[in-house]
């Protein structure tokens, strides 16, 4: 190992006085060790200057983008919110924060139980998937067709964009009561609020994606013989794939934002009529129960489309 | 062979805003069948010129004629390997390769398949069939690119330095199969390169360019002096060897060219 050193050093003609100090100081080294390595070895090394340093490995758990094994990931996962929890509920039992505000998780857990057993909790929650996913479904359907032709083709995209972009920044709310006087208070009032909230947004991202394909890919496919809209479908729909799928994800979550509003606003069922209807009666348990539910079903969701993201895109 | 003008560079000269990329008027004919290389320092315009052939970039000023006619939108007549040899990721090397006959209505899927078969034999990646473009080399991602504009059998092969990143084993195998299928298949080829070495052994024509913007500096007709035919002997051939350094050097001027203005 420290013989490598010397691999390095100019040859002695062509070296000045520095340069041969610093390659005397090397041979020296070296010497002590060759002639240390047989005698004693560890009394020796201790009092010889180690010729070479290497880093001492990094410590994976905070090295930069570091390797961690899944195990230990899950462990830390699972650790931390522990932590979390036990905070929480000692901080409740020891008094530092009123229950009747914030109450324990496990007192949560427990009026979560008690509303599956008792309040058609589930029924509740299969109600704001159901609209959610409509709604969403809704959205889709008409972003990704718009959001596509937005960016390929120029003329479109002039014509839409500042449309959108005006749209995608009016706030939901400040549209609940347009959406009531057109649709009054029944599903479609909802329907269009979720679909307000992430249509206009998805047109964007959509398009975003779809700008993002390389050229090249787009040249492949004309060189090799593709009709415009063959290369669409083989080629720039196909590279945009991946990249929708996650702004679907990442979409799909906010639309629950929306779903509260216009749950709370106007509905006598769904998770937003359950979490306003407890408040009124100050049980914190029972809004604390429904916002932990909501919380659950997009946990859930999130690792279920991220399981199948991997499955579809195994070569990325 | 019939020395009938083929592709036709008409007055040509090409603009990027400001910037000038090829110098007005650029004119070259090109016969059918033959191997023209382009040489030139790097950024000096053959990647836009060939552009301009494959319809992916209009010439600023004048015209592109293929066999009488203008050239427009890109086709499979004029087949591209690209500089960046791009694949596709979603599809394994195979389909990678297949997908240049993917819209070749005029072959049979049996004969399709010993197509895909033949070339992906040819440039060594039939062991990697079924892996995705990730898990392979930068070398053999190249390959792949080469192998599928070979499978889409363009009457005109527009070649971006495709052999760049490949050993010289791999990269003199190639040299001699592409000789071969030019001369099989009656194709016309323009291939760019650095490599001087391999210009010369390619080639039936090698045009050598200046520093940006691109003028034709001198077209030397290599086919006069070497042959038709090409063999590994002939790189050690006196003749091969005189060539090369006569080349070595007009590559050697246009690059130093500007620096005595
Ligand atoms: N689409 C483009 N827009 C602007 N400039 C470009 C474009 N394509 C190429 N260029 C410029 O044209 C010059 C010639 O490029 P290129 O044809 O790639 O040269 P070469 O292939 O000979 O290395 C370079 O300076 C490059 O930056
Ligand atoms: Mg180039």
């Amino acid at each position: 190992m420290p013989g490598g050193t010397l691999h390095g050093a100019p040859p002695p003609g062509a070296i000045n006085s520095q340069q041969s100090r610093l390659r005397d100081h090397r041979v020296t080294i070296i010497k002590a060790t060759v002639s240390a390595a047989p005698h004693a070895p560890a009394a020796n090394a201790a009092s010889t200057p180690r010729p070479l340093r290497r880093n001492p490995p990094r410590n994976q758990f905070f090295a930069f983008r570091g390797t961690l094994s899944k195990r230990a990931q899950i462990l830390t996962a699972i650790g931390s919110t522990l932590f979390v929890l036990a905070v929480w509920e000692l901080s409740t039992r020891l008094g530092l924060i009123n229950a009747t505000f914030l109450p324990p998780p496990s007192v949560t857990l427990e009026t979560l139980w008690n509303m599956i057993l008792h309040k058609n909790l589930l029924m509740h929650a299969g109600i704001s998937t159901l609209r959610i996913w409509v709604a969403f479904a809704l959205a889709v359907i008409m972003a990704v067709p718009i959001g596509i032709a937005m960016s390929s083709f120029r003329g479109v995209g002039a014509a839409l964009e500042p449309i959108v972009d005006f749209i995608r920044y009016l706030p939901v709310p400040a549209l609940v009561p347009l959406s009531i006087i057109w649709f009054g208070v029944g599903e479609t009032t909802k329907i269009f609020l979720l679909w307000l909230g992430t249509f206009f947004q998805l047109v964007l991202l959509v398009a975003d994606d779809m700008r993002r394909v390389p050229q090249e890919y787009v040249e492949i496919s004309y060189t090799v013989g593709a009709r415009p809209r063959q290369m669409l479908t083989d080629v720039a729909f196909r590279a945009m794939l991946p990249s929708l799928f996650d702004n679907l994800r990442i979409t799909l979550g906010w639309c629950w934002t929306y779903l509260i509003i216009a749950e709370i606003v106007a509905a006598d069922t769904g998770l937003g009529f359950v979490i306003w209807a407890a408040r009124r009666y100050m049980n914190t348990s029972e809004v604390m129960a429904g916002v932990v539910a909501i919380g659950l079903i997009g946990l859930v969701t999130d690792q279920i489309l991220r399981l199948v993201h991997k499955r579809l895109f195994r070569y990325l | 062979m019939a020395p009938a003008p083929y592709l036709v560079f008409d007055g040509v000269a090409k603009y990027f805003g400001d910037l000038e990329v090829v110098a007005p008027f650029f004119n070259l004919t090109i016969k059918r069948n033959e191997f023209v290389v382009f040489l030139g320092p790097s950024g000096s315009g053959k990647t836009t010129l060939m552009r301009m052939v494959g319809g992916l970039e209009t010439p600023s000023v004048g015209e592109i004629r293929l066999d009488g006619l203008p050239i427009g939108a890109p086709d499979r007549e004029r087949g591209m390997v690209f500089q960046s040899y791009s694949s596709f990721p979603w599809l394994t090397v195979s389909e990678n390769v297949a997908y240049g006959m993917k819209y070749r209505h005029d072959m049979t899927p049996e004969r399709k398949k010993k197509r895909l078969d033949h070339y992906l034999e040819l440039v060594g990646l039939t062991d990697f069939a079924d892996f995705y473009p990730n898990k392979v080399s930068g070398g053999m991602r190249q390959r792949i690119a080469i192998a599928r504009t070979l499978a889409a059998g363009s009457e005109v092969l527009l070649m971006d330095e495709p052999f760049g990143a490949l050993d010289a084993q791999r990269r003199e195998g190639l040299q001699l199969e592409l000789r071969r299928i030019h001369r099989q298949d009656a194709k016309t080829i323009i291939f760019v390169t650095h490599d001087v070495d391999e210009a010369v052994f390619l080639a039936d024509r090698i045009v050598v360019f200046s520093k940006r913007p691109a003028r034709m500096l001198e077209d030397v007709d290599i086919s006069a002096e070497l042959g038709p035919d090409r063999t590994i002997a002939l790189r050690d051939s006196e003749q091969f060897f005189k060539l090369r350094t006569r080349i070595l050097r007009m590559v050697r001027a246009a690059t130093g060219e500007e620096e005595k203005v």
